[in-house]
């Protein structure tokens, strides 16, 4: 039986993320600054406040993983506005959701090293549990997905790449240094938690620090992050392949 | 595979700003390119030559018309339309941090060539864009000429039925130009299909076999540049200097087009000899020579290429 829509088509996505990572690797110090601010942060909390340094670890990977979406949104406006690549790739066999696809997953490749120094520092300081160890897999993944399929889409909307730069710092430090990422979600007023709750990046954190200490959430605060979180995800990734067909052939 | 390889018409775009009224940038381009002819889009900036390549290669919608490629309409088809196409963007420029060879290697790949082809196929565009010297240096190195061959090997490396090429020429030297030039040659002698922008008017009749100028989001004539150059009612043209005032007195012997204080003037062998006691008389210093593409662009559209 026919489906009533298309099926996104990854056709040319695995070789063109591999391109995209290539390209990202050949700067290989930026890869490792991306990392300033998460040690920055470990090194204040080990300094002030040693008890919540496993939270501010488990915090600093989402982060990571966030801050990805940023780098997305970066190169995907770079490679369009000034290097008019995107025509290149666009106009070719590669189908407009795999360009997307192989620009979010290039970059992950090339920034999955130092997120993984995190994750041996998580494994040293961290008290990890089957479920903590589960849920950091499956959050990373998700606020990955939400956030570099909100870069890709935020990178359309720009013809300058010094707006780009000032709009994607603040929005990205907003959605991930403000609500409690790197700190106990019990330090965030309780009046405003529902709205840290939704918000990715820290949805996931917040399931994160439940599953290291149970008890942090309570049951609906945990079903609130928790389906908040897939449920975003999950949209704002059809919403960027969407997206991604319907800004390839411009109106 | 139909014979045309491209057919459009009446193609029309209207790009609708924030601020301020519509651009008409296509006012009804109609046009056809047979299988395996080169055919250059000839016109000033801003004429409508990217914008209408841009609608061929499925990355702009057009507000009316059709353009189909090699029978696929590239609006409703555009997922037909690509693996047989591949685009030379205007001031596209590389992967900074990838390597020449790195460049055309891996947009074959992402076009989903196996890796032994993809290898033998980027040696042999590197070579015919003569990069082989700095094909494994980043790109970032590069002058803007190598840059530019390096973006039309990736897309001659394709070996796709129709490539658009983008003022592909643009910031190369005179001797970097001709290997292009004899390249695509070559690939058209092979059985690709090529539609070029250009304003360089020696490109247009060295590479095309028929070319279009484009004026205001219009097709104002087509044809052969010989064709065009027979159009313009002479095989010699006379440039006579500090005409501006004379233009009456040179009327008479055929078109004459005033280009700063320089009055060229087109005129039939057999006059020749009469213009240029004319000259003489009044002083002028008269130069004599072949009737060419300019004075076909001149007299189409009433002002020089260069001219913004």
């Amino acid at each position: 039986m026919a489906l009533p829509f298309a099926l996104p088509n990854f056709r040319g996505a695995a070789s063109f993320s591999a391109t995209e990572a290539r390209v990202q690797l050949h700067e290989g110090i930026a890869v490792f600054t991306s990392m300033i601010t998460q040690f920055v942060v470990l090194i204040f909390v080990w300094v002030l406040a040693r008890s919540i340094l496993p939270v501010a670890i488990l915090g600093a990977i989402i982060f990571s993983m966030f801050t990805l979406g940023q780098r997305v949104l970066n190169e995907a406006a770079y490679v369009r506005v000034d290097h008019k690549l995107n025509e290149l790739y666009l106009a070719s066999p590669l189908t407009p959701e795999s360009y997307f696809l192989g620009i979010a997953v290039g970059v992950l490749l090339a920034y999955l090293g130092p997120i993984l120094i995190l994750v041996a520092i998580a494994v040293l300081w961290v008290a990890f549990t089957p479920l903590l160890a589960v849920e950091l897999v499956a959050t990373s993944l998700a606020v990955w997905l939400f956030s570099s399929s909100m870069g890709y889409v935020l990178s359309t909307l720009f013809r300058d790449m010094r707006a780009i730069w000032s709009y994607a710092s603040i929005l990205y430090n907003l959605f991930g240094v403000l609500p409690p990422v790197f700190y106990p979600v019990g330090l965030f007023p309780t009046a405003l938690r529902p709205i840290a709750l939704v918000m990715p990046p820290s949805a996931a954190a917040g399931l994160l620090q439940d599953a290291l200490r149970p008890g942090v959430l309570s049951s609906s605060d945990v079903v609130l992050a928790a389906v908040a979180l897939a449920v975003e995800s999950l949209v704002m990734f059809g919403v960027a392949l969407l997206w991604a067909r319907r800004t390839a052939q411009e109106r | 595979m139909p014979p045309e390889a491209l057919n459009a018409v009446d193609v029309r775009k209207t790009y609708r700003l924030r601020r301020g009224p519509p651009v008409e940038a296509l006012s009804g381009v109609s046009m056809t390119v047979r299988a395996g002819e080169r055919v250059a889009l000839l016109g000033r900036n801003g004429a409508g030559k990217t914008t209408f390549l841009r609608i061929a290669a499925t990355l702009l919608r057009p507000t009316s018309g059709s353009v189909e490629v090699f029978g696929h309409e590239v609006s409703r088809e555009p997922d037909a339309v690509r693996p047989m196409i591949a685009v030379v963007p205007q001031e596209g420029k590389p992967f900074f941090h990838l390597t020449p060879r790195e460049q055309v290697y891996t947009y074959l790949r992402a076009r989903g060539l196996d890796r032994a082809t993809a290898h033998a196929r980027t040696s042999e565009a590197i070579g015919e864009m003569e990069l082989d010297e700095v094909a494994d240096r980043l790109s970032i190195t590069l002058s803007g000429g190598q840059r530019q061959r390096t973006m039309v090997a990736t897309v001659i490396a394709t070996g796709a039925p129709l490539l658009f090429l983008d003022e592909p020429t643009i910031g190369m030297d005179p001797f970097a130009r001709r290997g292009v030039w004899e390249s695509l040659r070559a690939l058209t002698r092979r059985g690709s299909t090529i539609l070029l922008t250009t304003h360089y008017l020696d490109e247009a009749e060295a590479l095309s076999d028929r070319l279009y100028i484009v004026e205001r989001g219009r097709v104002l004539i087509a044809g052969t540049a010989e064709t065009l150059k027979q159009q313009v009612g002479g095989t010699l043209r006379v440039s006579i200097s500090d005409g501006a005032t004379m233009g009456e007195t040179f009327a008479s012997f055929g078109s004459a087009v005033l280009d700063g204080t320089t009055l060229h003037v087109i005129v039939d062998p057999k006059r020749l000899l009469e213009i240029l006691n004319v000259a003489v008389k009044a002083q002028r210093t008269a130069t004599v020579g072949p009737v060419t593409l300019e004075e076909a662009f001149l007299r189409t559209v009433g002002r020089s290429i260069d001219e913004d």
